[in-house]
């Protein structure tokens, strides 16, 4: 018994351990990342750090010419917000469709999440085809944005079905019983419950398009996103100014996550409270 | 009673943006990959005749063929990798670790990454690799080696070490649910009948968690037989997968041959799915 509780004991630091060095495995190449990017003007994109500056991130603000991050920054940016909007709303719609339960649901189900399972090198590069022969010509805010939002929309569709697969039918059904008609019990009474679920495909409208690279590569046209000017960028030579975009667009997306995580919260704690508050 | 009627057409009208969406985007360019791969002609030609031209060259050339068989077989190795690691953490995290705040923090630490740019961390890994890089300056410290070598960077093994940091999460992720849906006293019971712990784990532990492993591995296998960025990035020119070529045949302009690497590296994900859903009934196994 004794042999036993300790075999159990040690199998528990193992794993304790295992799990340990693989987060720090994890962490190390992005930390270091962030930790070189602050090296002096003669640093290189390796140790020894040459001195502490700003230097690289003064680099990356100051530069007007090709290697320009700027525009690309701006692009990424407006495309995700879009992706993010847009994700929201056809998730929305799209998981209130299953609910009817129409004659093919299934086979609408499985359409939609196709675009978790479809590599998305590909289906850029279906998209370039596609334009090619139709002669349509490639834009960031065309092409890139229809290829990400399929490759956001099935995550927000997940996240949304999950919202209403926890919500109480019985609220709904309580507006209808009192009068309102279904447009209003929806906007007044269903909306507001899975609002958490809608602000979470938000999120996954937000973070997946602002990183996405293979997506992009095919289906972009002349003006560059932000992953596709890094990578180019990269081809051509590596320096520490890349580390330093690479830990700005890193911040970026943790405090888009925290800002997320933030009105998630704030809502659900809302709805809580508003539902188990006697009406006025 | 609801907002919807069941059947109510609303349903249709409803999921009609998404379904346009979904096949304007996604199922249509694939047809249309497909037929371009037919495509007789070396380069761009609308009228050209359809003919198995591309496929018997893709099969005529030794390079290609071991270019898919080095996918699969790269995709295999970080299944095995990741299969292991990846329950080893779930299994800690969810099962050994008793509080839930340091549950909490543990799985955040774990999955934030994933919320960060692919290629950002693939860039990342660079100052490790390199001769003059990270690996190389411990190794010589702990007095492994007297002389750094040139292992990582440009070969298999960088690729690798940075693909297994990357998607043992997926692994994880699924394990780990599933895991947390498998009641204790299930354990305790087998315990209690005098069973020993790995006989315990064998035998209603994993079972029990084999729909999340399965998914796992497919999510793995999915994201390595498409990873091109990471062979780019840290192979070099000197290491390429069906992605890489996909990239390099388009950009010098011959897209039936491109599309033909499209149609089989889509094909041979189809097989490997199908084979993993064989392994097990998920549904069935869901409900026990």
């Amino acid at each position: 018994m004794i042999a036993w509780r300790r075999r159990q004991r040690l199998a528990t630091v193992g794993l304790g351990a295992v799990t340990v060095l693989f987060l720090a495995y994890q962490w190390f190449p992005m930390l270091t990342m962030a930790l070189l990017s602050f090296t002096g003007p003669d640093g290189g994109p390796t140790f020894p750090m040459r001195g502490v500056s700003l230097h690289w991130y003064r680099e990356l603000a100051r530069v007007q010419t090709v290697d320009d991050f700027k525009p690309p920054m701006v692009r990424s940016l407006l495309l995700a917000l879009t992706c993010s909007v847009t994700t929201a709303a056809l998730a929305l719609m799209a998981a209130q469709a299953i609910r009817a339960r129409f004659r093919g649901s299934n086979l609408f189900f499985y359409l939609v999440l196709l675009g978790i399972m479809a590599p998305g090198l590909l289906v850029g590069f279906g998209v370039a085809v596609v334009t090619r022969i139709l002669g349509i010509p490639l834009a960031w805010y065309t092409t890139t944005f229809a290829v990400h939002i399929v490759w956001t929309l099935p995550f927000g569709f997940l996240t949304l079905l999950a919202a209403f697969n926890r919500f109480d039918v019985r609220l709904e059904e309580a507006a209808l019983t009192l009068g309102a008609n279904r447009w209003r019990a929806f906007w007044r009474v269903t909306f507001p419950l899975v609002l958490p679920g809608v602000i979470g495909a938000g999120l996954f409208g937000f973070t997946l398009s602002y990183d996405e690279f293979a997506r992009s590569l095919f289906s972009s046209g002349p003006d560059q996103t932000l992953p596709l000017m890094i990578f180019a960028q990269f081809d051509r030579q590596l320096q520490p100014t890349l580390y330093a975009i690479g830990t700005v667009t890193t911040v970026v997306s943790l405090a888009a996550v925290a800002l997320f995580s933030l009105s998630f919260r704030i809502v659900r704690q809302r709805t809580r409270t508003t539902a188990t508050e006697p009406p006025r | 009673m609801s907002t919807l009627h069941a059947r109510s057409p609303l349903g249709y009208l409803l999921a009609l943006p998404a379904s346009l969406w979904m096949l304007a985007a996604l199922v249509v360019p694939t047809l249309f990959i497909v037929w371009v791969s037919f495509w007789a002609t070396r380069t761009f030609s609308l009228s050209s005749p359809l003919a198995l031209v591309n496929y018997a060259k893709f099969f005529g050339r030794s390079t290609y063929v071991k270019l898919l068989v080095d996918t699969v077989q790269q995709s295999l190795l970080l299944m095995a990798i990741t299969l292991v690691l990846g329950y080893c953490i779930a299994y800690f995290i969810v099962v050994k670790v008793r509080r839930p705040a340091l549950q909490l923090g543990l799985f955040l630490v774990l999955v934030i990454p994933f919320w960060t740019s692919a290629l950002i961390r693939t860039i990342a890994w660079i100052p490790f690799l390199g001769v003059t890089g990270v690996i190389n300056q411990a190794l010589l410290f702990l007095g492994v080696i007297d002389k750094p070598v040139s292992a990582f960077l440009y070969s298999r093994t960088g690729i690798t070490l940075a693909q297994v940091s990357f998607y043992t999460l997926l692994a994880t992720g699924p394990v780990a649910y599933t895991l947390r849906n498998v009641p204790p006293s299930l354990r305790e019971a087998a315990q209690c009948l005098k069973a020993t712990p790995l006989r315990v784990f064998w035998r209603i532990t994993f079972p029990l968690t084999l729909p999340g492993v399965v998914i796992g591995q497919i999510l793995v296998f999915l994201n390595v037989m498409a990873d091109f960025a990471t062979a780019s990035a840290i192979g070099g020119n000197k290491y390429a997968f069906l992605g890489n070529l996909v990239i390099l045949l388009y950009d010098s302009g011959q897209l039936p041959c491109a599309s033909v690497i499209a149609v089989l590296l889509m094909l041979s994900m189809l097989g490997g799915v199908a084979v993993l859903l064989k392994m097990v009934d998920i549904r069935r196994l869901g409900v026990a």
